[in-house]
């Protein structure tokens, strides 16, 4: 098990505090105490400045780190109306996210894959290679599946992945148990980075018997899950079509776009101009746009592609299960959970989809 | 600040979304609402199929996109300048139609996948075969594309018969063009939904009233061997298939131009998806089979 080695929470605060002095770092924290049940606030992704900003969470964020990536608001490029031009803008930092959980590393995976097919997509390319992917472990909430669409586990798509682990080596003289992580890495860029910033030690044996146990704590943990293989997923869907569940979820949905924004995988944007005050120069943007929004498939004359909110849904959770798992090759539902999560109406994208897999089962025996 | 062997993207990938300035070299009124720009490719070397469209705009009120109205192959311009046909619509099409001639527009494209009368594609099929055209509205402007390119070649292909609809006669396009292609040997039915609008009656109307789709039963069509190409708006599309139907056309021989709202172009926006398809890229043209189960293509 040479992949592991063992990291301190002295180490670990070295390796951030080193980042922060270098990169632009984002990674989650807790937001909005006061307005929290429990009061410790939500979890979210905020800008880290130095170390205690850091909360490294059990369950996901509310949004995804996708706005680093594909920020909500992007400049594509600007132009003088009195000169003429026109000047591609490629804005990208060198910048680390912190506290990725194993299903935002895969959502990050497959934007990679949208940009970057057909005509790549240099702003999202630029920004990406410059980015520092540091990935934690976690414990799903009842809202989590990634264990039914195999994105529990990663192996790839990060630089460092940290696992946490309670002190079982204890520190010279007295003193508390020491905790600490489980470092492996998965790029030359990860590994570079880990020893410039902090020393790690041998992972003992002990300490891998413990992630080992937590990993398997965790498997046993999920009460949200999907009741068909995920290979088999496309094909019910696509089958779907005329289920009675667009229907009456269509019935109760806002359609308020939140589903869109909190997804990791949800990539569709609008492209409009800002002009200055002066009405002279300006700039082409894009911004974040929603499946689910009444305006996304309407053409001039009026004509809505998608005018109920029932056909909206259905394209959205097709595009999640069906529609581009043909183009890039994988499901682009992560299974984190976040629409069902922010959902005003409680739609809940595992339970939806176990509908029409009984739907789909039942339709086959008759 | 720090950099680990990271790449930025290879020199030679660039913006996806910086358009080229065209120098307008002609206006035409067709309509109060439509007007005909020719743009020079200023030394740039513009090769597309008909069916095929470009982002056009102007700084300050974006882009939108708009199909070519210009033929290819044989029909092609020799400088490479090629016709957008603009409906004013909003506040970009409006912000165009105060463009003259001399002034710029800025163009991104060709994009998507046109007709490909000549080529090898899944949609190669045209050639010697009769071909049935039916427009609506501005689906002329595509449509007179296609036209124009068969009609360079026309001893290539069987019968030709365009059967084409307006709202009114006031909004009739290309109608003096109409007479050149018919010289060129294609038979053309011109019907209008209404034969006088409201507030300013065009008296005097003789030809046919009635929506496209009251022309083609009377139509003699050879099934085997016709081809019919629809484009119109989308309202349309369901009533010309089924009547085609009628006619016991096959689904692969019946070719669409499908209208979507589009903000990149390059397959990433998301707008224009269709199923697993994106009509910018796998299209705007498609034939029928190829829509099979899709519950909003049409």
């Amino acid at each position: 098990m040479e992949k592991f080695s063992f990291l301190s929470n002295k180490e670990f605060r070295k390796l951030v505090e080193g980042l922060t002095g270098s990169f632009t770092v984002y990674g989650t924290v807790r937001k909005d105490a006061r307005l929290s049940a429990a009061g410790d606030g939500f979890p979210a992704y905020g800008r880290i400045s130095c170390f205690e900003d850091l909360v490294l969470g059990l369950t996901p964020t509310h949004l995804s780190a996708k706005e680093f990536l594909f920020p909500q608001r992007e400049t594509l490029l600007k132009f003088d109306i009195e000169k003429m031009t026109h000047a591609a803008v490629v804005e990208a930092v060198d910048q680390v996210i912190i506290g990725l959980h194993p299903c935002d590393i895969h959502a990050v995976g497959l934007m990679d894959r949208v940009f970057a097919y057909g005509k790549p997509d240099v702003n999202y390319l630029a920004r990406r290679a410059k980015t520092v992917i540091i990935g934690t472990d976690c414990m799903p909430d009842r809202f989590c599946f990634c264990k039914s669409v195999d994105t529990m586990n990663v192996d790839a798509g990060f630089d460092i992945f940290l696992h946490r682990v309670k002190g079982v080596e204890p520190p010279q003289g007295a003193g508390p148990p020491q905790n600490g992580f489980l470092v492996r890495t998965a790029t030359d860029r990860g590994k570079t980075i880990l020893s410039k910033y902090a020393k790690a030690k041998k992972a003992s044996l002990k300490q891998l018997d413990e992630i080992a146990a937590f990993e398997k704590k965790r498997e046993d943990s999920f009460t949200a899950h999907i009741d068909a293989p995920a290979g088999q997923l496309p094909e019910i869907y696509s089958k779907s079509d005329e289920s009675p569940v667009w229907e009456r979820i269509g019935a109760i949905c806002y359609g308020c776009g939140s589903c869109n924004n909190v997804c990791p995988t949800c990539y569709c944007f609008d492209v409009k101009d800002e002009m200055k005050s002066n009405l002279n120069e300006g700039e082409r943007v894009r911004v974040w746009d929603g499946c689910t929004l009444e305006d996304f498939a309407k053409v001039t004359g009026g004509h809505n592609f998608r005018r109920t909110r029932s056909d909206r849904l259905r394209h959205r959770f097709n595009r999640k299960f069906n529609y581009l798992t043909g183009r890039f090759g994988a499901l682009f539902c992560v299974g984190c959970g976040r629409c069902s999560r922010t959902c005003l109406v409680q739609i809940n994208i595992s339970e939806v989809t176990n509908e029409l897999i009984r739907e789909y089962n039942a339709k086959k025996r008759q | 600040m720090n950099s680990y062997g990271n790449t930025m993207p290879k020199s030679g990938s660039s913006s996806s979304y910086l358009p080229v300035p065209l120098l307008i070299e002609r206006v035409a009124r067709l309509t109060e609402k439509e007007r005909l720009f020719k743009l020079s490719a200023n030394g740039r070397a513009f090769t597309f199929d008909p069916g095929q469209f470009f982002m056009a705009g102007l700084p300050g009120y974006g882009e939108a996109p708009f199909s070519i109205a210009s033929g290819s192959g044989k029909a092609a311009e020799a400088d490479g300048s090629f016709e957008l046909c603009i409906k004013a619509v909003g506040n970009l099409t409006n912000a165009i139609h105060r463009l003259k001639k001399g002034d710029t527009l800025w163009v991104r494209g060709p994009f998507g996948r046109g007709f490909d009368v000549n080529g090898s594609s899944p949609l190669r099929g045209m050639k010697g075969r009769d071909i049935l055209f039916i427009a609506g509205g501005i689906g002329i402007v595509p449509m007179r594309g296609l036209i124009k390119t068969i009609l360079g070649d026309r001893e290539s292909f069987g019968a030709l018969t365009l059967v084409y609809g307006f709202k009114d006669p006031e909004g009739i396009l290309f109608a003096g063009e109409m007479e050149d292609w018919k010289a060129s040997g294609m038979a053309a039915l011109l019907t209008v939904d209404k034969p006088a609008p409201g507030l300013s009656p065009l008296k005097g109307w003789k030809g046919h009233v009635g929506v496209v789709t009251t022309v083609i039963p009377g139509l003699e069509i050879n099934p085997s061997k016709t081809v019919a190409v629809i484009i119109g708006p989308p309202v349309m599309y369901r009533f010309a298939i089924k009547s085609l139907w009628d006619k016991n056309i096959a689904r692969d021989d019946i070719y669409l131009s499908l209208e979507r709202r589009m903000k990149c172009g390059v397959g990433k926006c998301g707008h224009c998806q269709i199923g697993g398809i994106y009509a910018c890229q796998e299209g705007p043209v498609f034939k029928l089979s190829e829509l099979k189960d899709m519950p909003d293509a049409l």
